[in-house]
């Protein structure tokens, strides 16, 4: 069947302008008084985000016509990209060190954090792996092992930065795949339980991460602490009530609420638009992820069907996940809102996986 | 559809926080990003019955840090420390303390703050807040008091209406970031504090300076352990001035020790009054009926109470006397003599009605009581020595109040140190009226009771405290000091409680000197003196007419130590340190001589009245115990059982002694001659008690 190709899914691509929109808009007015005190420049982050919104809407163009199908022939050198850059982030002088983790890899002026390439890499090489054989993915040792396998070193390099949330979305998507893939609800099972059983020893070792994970249940325990992040994210999103203190507005900007344009920007958002406004991110989000769904339903073969659903999963894991953090749902961990938290390359990369599911979009069937 | 349940919960997770803890989480956050300022209210002004401002709030600055936004500690603690004049490891250690604010100084002086703001560290501020000025230094301290650091009343009535004059303390609130700086479109809230009430006291400023002049005088003079003076109204009783020694400056009152300014002794300081007691005696009993000025009395020099003996300060006695004349000398049998004919349940009727044993009532903190004996357990010799103002303990305020209401037709009040609360703008916001506590005495026993007081200064005692011009009623008092239960030997209060003019009391004034350490402590050396300087001031200030032709006392009141008719101890036979001991003691010079060791003659003889001061010659003889056989009895009157064994054994005698206290008799007369070893008898009867002159 040769491909007729389609237009992109424009629903999808509206979905991500929005949020892509909503994104630089919330970064300008999250960070514009950081910046200001910090950098003397109030559009500091924000200048950053739109080029690097600009080069990722580049990225994700390209992608669109560049035929999915074309990257089987590159599982390789994309496997070894992906570790290649999470070995050399752990190399002392490659790495570049904040906060006590090495997550970037500096390139002259040029912060590069492989994470979301990583998961990219990943996603493309587990879509690859599964599709080949539908058959292979019933037995635990041949269909499921070996990407977890890969999935698990990735994972583990990645916890050696160390980034837990990376690392917990990583596989969460890698599993969210290989269920999608048709593999025995026990073998799933059997996996999470070991990843679990991988985990708990690490938390143990060092104990501040369990302090950490659990603060959410009573950040007031803690406030000055581990309680911290959550109680002013708290002190935000509540600030806000039904319609939001408006636009730029926020008060919790002025230095409160650390990390309030990336990890904990839905924060702000809470606090400046309101129960509507996020409500409304939410809902796009919900979009994408129906979206990117009906895409992979519908996709002419395994590997697209695959590499969609690893998308959207990544997408969905990472919102959910950060949404959770952020209104003291779930544990923390520091993981970015996917479109509009601020980060260079990682919005490039995940424009660029947009592109990739927008580009299976044009070979869609309609059924 | 698993990602719709997922993703739904989230939203209602954030519905949850927005709309239902909404509220909480906003207040909460303002509450974390706002940022106070106090800002102090203006403390109350105090002034004194004419209006003069005696404490008044100055304003002066406070430097305060926000600790968190001061970057180089180190070095903002060395400047601070220089400009402020402070420490600078107590700087440093402030700005380090994990707080937003610490004080670093508090009101400092205008140079001081212009330093610090030179300085223009970051973090570090300046507010205005008030300062205490007390224009007339430690005058009325115990009454003023002080307010603390934090604007808090401590003592005085500074304490007492700290609510009124403390004001209501505004906040300047302002929304900050995280590190404390300004922040745009900030909240800004002015709470404007409202200034506090004034106090208008009913102290007046001029005589409350002669009052601490005298005090001033009688601290250089007498170095007393304590000194009062209070100044009232008889007719409303108001205090027109109380002041106290030692006493301390309250804008410097951490200089002081805590004794000083917590206790007022006014008010607080308990006492035997001694004769100014016997203003109650005497107006309980001419009251009752239980005596008449007429009345006579006859004082041998003793009086004999239960089993015993009660000796009048002038020895021998005043004799024959009307209650007048008693009340004049003083005399002490006499007046137990009338406390005696009252008896235990009306005396302590009046003791009770005259506000003994109770709070006055004024409005100041640390109020006594006084000390009595329970009315179940007092003896009549109790009755007899209250009737002269011993085996009681009253405040000096207390013994005024009472007094005063002699002034004030019968009718006792209550002592009144605040006329009225004012606000701003001087509106009077509540006054404070005198307020009656009861009629104690009637209108007439009060009259007659003032005509006999106005004798005792006019001829009797109380002479010293006549003031030129105006005359004057009252009683001197002189008491020892109650110690260790019993009396002390030689600490004294003298005492002067009296009222001018005679005739129409406008001021009624006690005056106290405790524990005189010089030579005088007589009340009528030591107090009526005062007396008469503050109530002569006093009543000139008041522009209280003079009264033409009043008749001034013949002559002023012994002021010397005078000298006493004594008998002289017969020492014949004693050995000669003995002999010298005892009469050194009994008040003679003594000189010696001949060479030996025991008197043999001596001049004047045993027995005979001299005057005390007087020389005594011992004539001595070389003593041989061993060849003498025979042996002189002494005289052994007098001495204790200690004293009495000591001398015989020197002598070669035994002592076999009967009853205890002193040696009243013998019996084995003084001169006789007994052979070596003989065993002496002698009776020993508990002291007479003696009662001081006034």
């Amino acid at each position: 069947m040769s491909s007729k190709r389609k237009s992109p899914d424009f629903v999808l691509f509206i979905t991500v302008m929005c949020l892509l929109v909503i994104g630089v808009v919330m970064v300008l007015s999250a960070s514009e008084y950081k910046t200001l005190i910090y950098y003397n420049d109030s559009f500091y982050y924000f200048k950053r985000q739109l080029l690097w919104s600009v080069l990722g809407l580049i990225g994700m163009f390209y992608m669109i016509n560049f035929d999915y199908k074309r990257l089987r022939q590159y599982i390789t050198p994309i496997l070894a990209a992906a570790f290649i850059l999470l070995v050399l982030v752990l190399i002392p002088g490659v790495g570049v060190e904040v906060n006590d983790a090495t997550r970037w890899i500096g390139i002259g002026p040029i912060q590069f954090a492989p994470a979301e390439l990583v998961k990219l890499c990943i996603i493309i090489f587990t879509a690859y792996g599964l599709s080949r054989s539908r058959e292979r993915i019933k037995s635990f040792t041949a269909g499921v092992l070996p990407y977890m396998i890969v999935m698990g070193l990735a994972a583990l390099l990645i916890l050696l930065q160390p980034d837990l949330g990376t690392a917990l979305s990583l596989a969460g998507i890698v599993i969210v795949m290989v269920f999608a893939a048709g593999a025995r609800p026990s073998h799933l099972i059997t996996v999470v339980a070991a990843g679990l059983a991988a985990v708990v020893p690490l938390i143990a070792l060092e104990p501040y991460r369990l302090k950490r994970l659990m603060a959410f249940l009573d950040p007031w325990a803690d406030p000055q602490e581990t309680g911290f992040h959550i109680i002013q994210g708290l002190y935000a999103i509540g600030s806000g009530g039904l319609f939001g203190l408006g636009l730029g507005q926020s008060k919790q900007k002025f230095l409160y609420l650390p990390e309030n344009h990336t990890d904990f920007i839905f924060a702000i958002i809470g606090e400046e638009l309101g129960f509507i406004g996020a409500t409304l991110v939410i809902m796009l989000f919900l979009l994408f992820i129906w979206r990117g769904l009906k895409i992979a339903i519908a996709s002419p073969d395994p590997f697209a069907s695959l590499l969609a659903t690893g998308i959207t999963a990544w997408v969905g894991v990472q919102a959910f996940i950060n949404i959770g953090v952020v209104t003291g749902s779930l544990p923390i961990t520091g993981i970015t809102l996917p479109f509009i938290s601020f980060g260079g390359t990682s919005l490039l990369f995940t424009l660029v996986a947009v592109g990739i599911l927008l580009n299976i979009s044009r070979f869609t069937t309609t059924r | 559809m698993i990602a719709i349940v997922f993703f739904s919960m989230l939203i209602i997770r954030v519905g949850y926080l927005q709309l239902v803890e909404g509220d909480r989480l906003r207040d909460e956050a303002m509450d974390v990003r706002m940022r106070d300022v106090p800002l102090e209210a203006k403390r109350g002004t105090i002034y004194d019955r004419n209006g003069h401002e005696l404490v008044t709030s100055v304003s002066v600055d406070s430097a305060y840090a926000f600790p968190p936004q001061i970057e180089d500690k180190q070095g903002a603690a060395e400047k601070i420390a220089q400009a402020l004049q402070m420490d600078k490891e107590v700087v440093y250690e402030k700005l380090t303390e994990k707080v937003g604010f610490v004080w670093l100084k508090r009101r400092i002086d205008f140079d001081t703050a212009q330093r610090l703001k030179s300085l223009d560290i970051s973090g570090v501020e300046l507010v205005e807040e008030s300062r205490r000025f007390y224009h007339q230094d430690s005058l009325a301290a115990h009454i003023l008091g002080f307010a603390g650091d934090d604007n808090q009343g401590l003592t005085g009535v500074e304490a007492v209406f700290d609510q009124e004059l403390r004001g209501i303390p505004g906040r300047i609130v302002i929304e900050k970031d995280a590190v404390g700086q300004n922040i745009p479109e900030a909240l800004h809230k002015l709470i404007p504090s409202e200034p506090g009430q004034n106090l208008v006291l009913t102290i007046d400023q001029t005589v409350q300076f002669f009052v601490e002049r005298e005090l001033d005088v009688i601290m250089d003079v007498h170095k007393p352990k304590l000194a009062v003076i209070i100044v009232m109204n008889p007719k409303t009783g108001e205090i027109l001035a109380m002041g106290n020694r030692p006493t301390y400056n309250p804008a410097t009152w951490r200089d002081s020790p805590q004794s000083v300014w917590d206790h007022n002794p006014s008010i607080w300081y308990n006492y035997e009054p001694g004769s100014t007691f016997k203003i109650i005696t005497a107006a309980s009993a001419l009251e009752e009926g239980a005596v008449k000025l007429t009345d006579t009395f006859h004082d041998p020099g003793y009086i004999k109470v239960a089993d015993r003996t009660i000796r009048c300060w002038q020895d021998g006695g005043h004799g024959s006397q009307t209650f007048e004349e008693v009340a004049q000398n003083s005399c002490n049998p006499g007046f137990i003599e009338v406390g005696l004919r009252l008896g235990k349940e009306k005396f302590y009727k009046y003791i009770d009605a005259f506000g003994f044993g109770q709070r006055t009532g004024i409005i100041l903190p640390g109020e006594e009581v006084g000390l009595q004996i329970a009315e179940s357990d007092a003896t009549e010799l109790n009755i007899a020595t209250m009737s002269i103002g011993q085996s009681i303990a009253v405040t000096p305020l207390q013994l005024l109040t009472a007094a005063s209401a002699v002034a004030n037709d019968g009718v006792l009040l209550k002592p009144t140190l605040v006329k009225a609360i004012t606000d701003v703008e001087g509106r009077v916001v509540k006054e404070f009226p005198p307020e009656p506590v009861r009629q104690v005495i009637s209108k007439n026993t009060a009259q007659t009771l003032l005509g006999l007081l106005t004798k005792v200064v006019s001829k009797g005692t109380g002479r010293n405290a006549f003031v030129d011009g105006y005359g004057a009623a009252g009683k001197t008092g002189t008491a020892q000091v109650v110690e260790g239960g019993g009396y002390s030997p030689d600490k004294y209060v003298g005492s002067f409680v009296g009222y001018a003019p005679a005739h129409d009391p406008q001021i009624a004034i006690l005056v106290m000197v405790a524990e005189p350490t010089g030579s005088m402590y007589y009340g009528s050396q030591v107090a009526a003196p005062v007396f008469k300087s503050i109530a002569l001031d006093t009543l000139r200030y008041m522009r209280v007419p003079e009264i033409a032709g009043l008749e001034k006392p013949q002559m002023p009141y012994v002021f010397e130590v005078p000298r006493e008719k004594l008998n002289m101890p017969n020492v014949v036979n004693y050995p000669v340190e003995e002999a010298e001991n005892h009469l050194v003691n009994a008040g003679f010079i003594v000189q010696t001589r001949g060479e030996g060791e025991i008197v043999c003659k001596q001049i004047p003889q045993g027995g005979v009245e001299v005057l005390s001061g007087a020389t005594v010659i011992l004539e001595l003889q070389p003593h041989d115990i061993g060849a003498v056989e025979e042996i002189t009895v002494p005289d052994l009157t007098g001495l204790s059982i200690k004293e009495a064994g000591s001398i015989l054994e020197k002598l070669g005698l035994y002592l076999n002694p009967t009853g205890t206290g002193f040696a009243a008799g013998q019996q084995e007369e003084p001169g006789t001659r007994v052979r070596r070893g003989t065993i002496i008898n002698v009776e020993f009867q508990p002291p007479a008690i003696k009662t001081i002159r006034d």
